[in-house]
């Protein structure tokens, strides 16, 4: 009897295999997020085994700046994530100067406070386009994408850059504020806060988004931390779970603002929170510039040449939109890094959680719960 | 608060784990403790199941050439308690070797493919395929310290004609085909 059972068994599994189709959704793919390929079997149209595939894009940023000094990174590390880059050039910067010791002049922790919101609704623009258009929705992406401009026009006056600043730096940040800068903030601000209402109208009340998005891409609640889900995916499962919260750095301890949650751990959960986000990102934006302090904005540290750092480690973690990212630095009291690590969500996301959670899902929402997951190839291979 | 909690959870670790040693004077909320290689699985897993550490923020591979030796760091969190530890331990650098611990979190299965890859550390009992970032890699471990990234480039990659002595690539195509360039673009020549 068992050994009929065995033949069964063997006979099933193999006509299974027949039946399963293998498909390589990336690297050159307009649903993925990036430079990666997902590679997935199918049964009909059920993913029943995936497997990420990375390797186009690695440019050993870590080992580069092993040979560069503590300041020179900055042009290394605003692409380590290009969508939002500033949370990395943060936590870099903070690590510094937690091993330094180096003091941050007041102002300059509400200026990149306010860097930090900005960067996070610039990269929220970015994945209402992404998320929308993986589910064939446009309009939303063109509007979204077109607005994030504005953001982008503050970026360009105070720093430079539109997408790379390398503004925040170890000590502080490089420039104050320009003359009339705060007013624009807030009228940009004022501008989002209408426009958060056609966004909603397009996207959250539109069927098809609902209906594609609700018990899609599920991720058990009980699982979500073991399995190292991290940022908005985790609040999306209900968890409230915020490092601006839990592990405060900057001044997020002196601003009023609170951390959404929603259950059921589906896209359409993960989506909700990033919405409600937003708004919070609003309302911190608007404090920031009611309670910035006048004063200095940058403690110069000495000949970036010369400059050496105390012997040691140090790790900071920042709260960005793809969740938790972190910089681990150590010293062997050189003017160069002797390593750096950087911990991305994405590098959690797009691999073994993408991998779970694809299984038993319909082929056609790979590129919408790779969206939701914020995963970011670049951020994998730094 | 912070200081007695931070107590606390040294004194329970070393009851524990004799051969933790301990580092604990850093103002904010961390911890640092370095283990054999041996007990590592088992303070992960205590830590994680027994006093909260549920999250794996991350694990890095450092490379200290001149001891001879490759220190492995686990930096993990406990969302109760707000308080991250770090986990140390020491390979032998011509030998190193450490166990897979992505029973633990599943996510170390990645930093594990890692550390094989860009450190040649050999982890025993990884489920993983050969290759994660790297293709057909026949050198050393590329993040080891002695490899010489600079070396590595002049070797596998050549400069395009027209680079070798600094000029102006437009130039040297132009020259070689006979054309001339655009006035427009003269402006941007060296």
């Amino acid at each position: 009897m068992e050994k009929k059972f065995l033949i069964l068994q063997k006979n099933t599994q193999d006509k299974m295999r027949e039946k399963a189709t293998t498909l390589y959704i990336g690297p050159q793919h307009p649903g993925i997020t990036g430079n990666m390929m997902v590679k997935v079997q199918v049964e009909g149209d059920t993913i029943v085994r995936a497997r990420t595939e990375v390797g186009y894009l690695h440019r050993a940023f870590e080992k580069l700046q092993e040979r560069r000094n503590w300041l020179q990174s900055f042009t290394l590390l605003c692409r380590f994530c290009v969508p939002e880059p500033d949370p990395v050039e943060e936590s870099y910067a903070r690590a510094v100067e937690l091993l330094e010791g180096r003091e941050v002049p007041e102002r300059a922790k509400y200026i990149r406070v306010l860097m930090l919101e900005l960067a996070r609704m610039g990269s929220y623009m970015l994945w209402y386009g992404g998320q929308s258009g993986s589910l064939g929705l446009y309009t939303i992406g063109q509007w979204t994408v077109g607005d994030r401009n504005y953001i982008l026009d503050l970026f360009e006056e105070l720093t430079g850059g539109r997408v790379y600043h390398m503004y925040i730096w170890p000590g502080g940040v490089r420039r104050d504020l320009p003359e009339g800068f705060a007013d624009k903030v807030l009228r940009t601000m004022d501008y989002f806060e209408k426009r958060l209402k056609d966004y909603d109208d397009l996207m959250f009340e539109n069927t098809i988004f609902q209906k594609r998005t609700q018990g899609v891409g599920v991720i058990p609640k009980e699982k979500a931390v073991e399995w190292g889900v991290v940022g908005p995916v985790l609040r999306g499962c209900g968890i409230k779970s915020d490092i601006r919260i839990d592990d405060p750095y900057e001044v997020y301890d002196k601003l009023d603002f609170i951390v959404p949650t929603h259950e059921g751990g589906d896209i359409w959960s993960r989506a909700l929170v990033r919405r409600q986000e937003i708004r919070q990102s609003i309302r911190i934006i608007r404090q920031v510039i009611e309670n910035m302090p006048s004063g200095e904005y940058y403690n110069r540290i000495p000949n970036p040449f010369k400059w050496t750092l105390p012997k040691g480690d140090a790790y900071a973690r920042t709260e960005a939109t793809r969740g938790e990212v972190a910089m681990y630095i150590v010293s062997d009291g050189s003017i160069h890094p002797r390593r750096t690590h950087f911990r991305g969500a994405a590098y959690v996301h797009g691999i073994t959680l993408l991998e779970k959670i694809l299984i038993g899902e319909n082929v056609a929402d790979i590129s919408a719960i790779m969206n939701s997951l914020g995963v970011c190839p670049p951020e994998i291979e730094r | 608060m912070m200081k007695e909690l931070k107590e606390k959870i040294v004194q329970r670790i070393k009851a524990n784990f004799a051969d933790a040693a301990e580092k604990n004077d850093f103002n904010y909320n961390r911890l640092d403790f370095t283990v054999k290689k041996e007990t590592i699985p088992s303070i992960l897993f205590y830590l994680k199941d027994e006093m909260g550490f549920i999250h794996l923020s991350d694990a890095n591979c450092v490379d200290w050439l001149e001891e001879g030796e490759l220190e492995l760091v686990f930096i993990v969190w406990s969302p109760k308690d707000k308080i991250k530890i770090f986990v140390r331990t020491r390979l032998d650098r011509d030998n190193p070797v450490m166990d897979n611990l992505d029973m633990i979190w599943p996510q170390l299965n990645t930093y594990e493919r890692e550390f094989r890859e860009m450190f040649g550390v050999q982890v025993t009992g990884l489920e993983a395929p050969d290759e994660f970032i790297l293709e057909d890699w026949q050198g050393p471990p590329p993040f080891r310290r002695d490899f010489d990234t600079a070396a590595y480039a002049e070797k596998t990659f050549w400069e395009r004609p027209g680079r070798e002595d600094a000029q102006d690539v437009r130039e040297t195509i132009a020259n070689r085909d006979g054309e001339e360039i655009p006035d427009f673009a003269k402006k941007y020549s060296r």
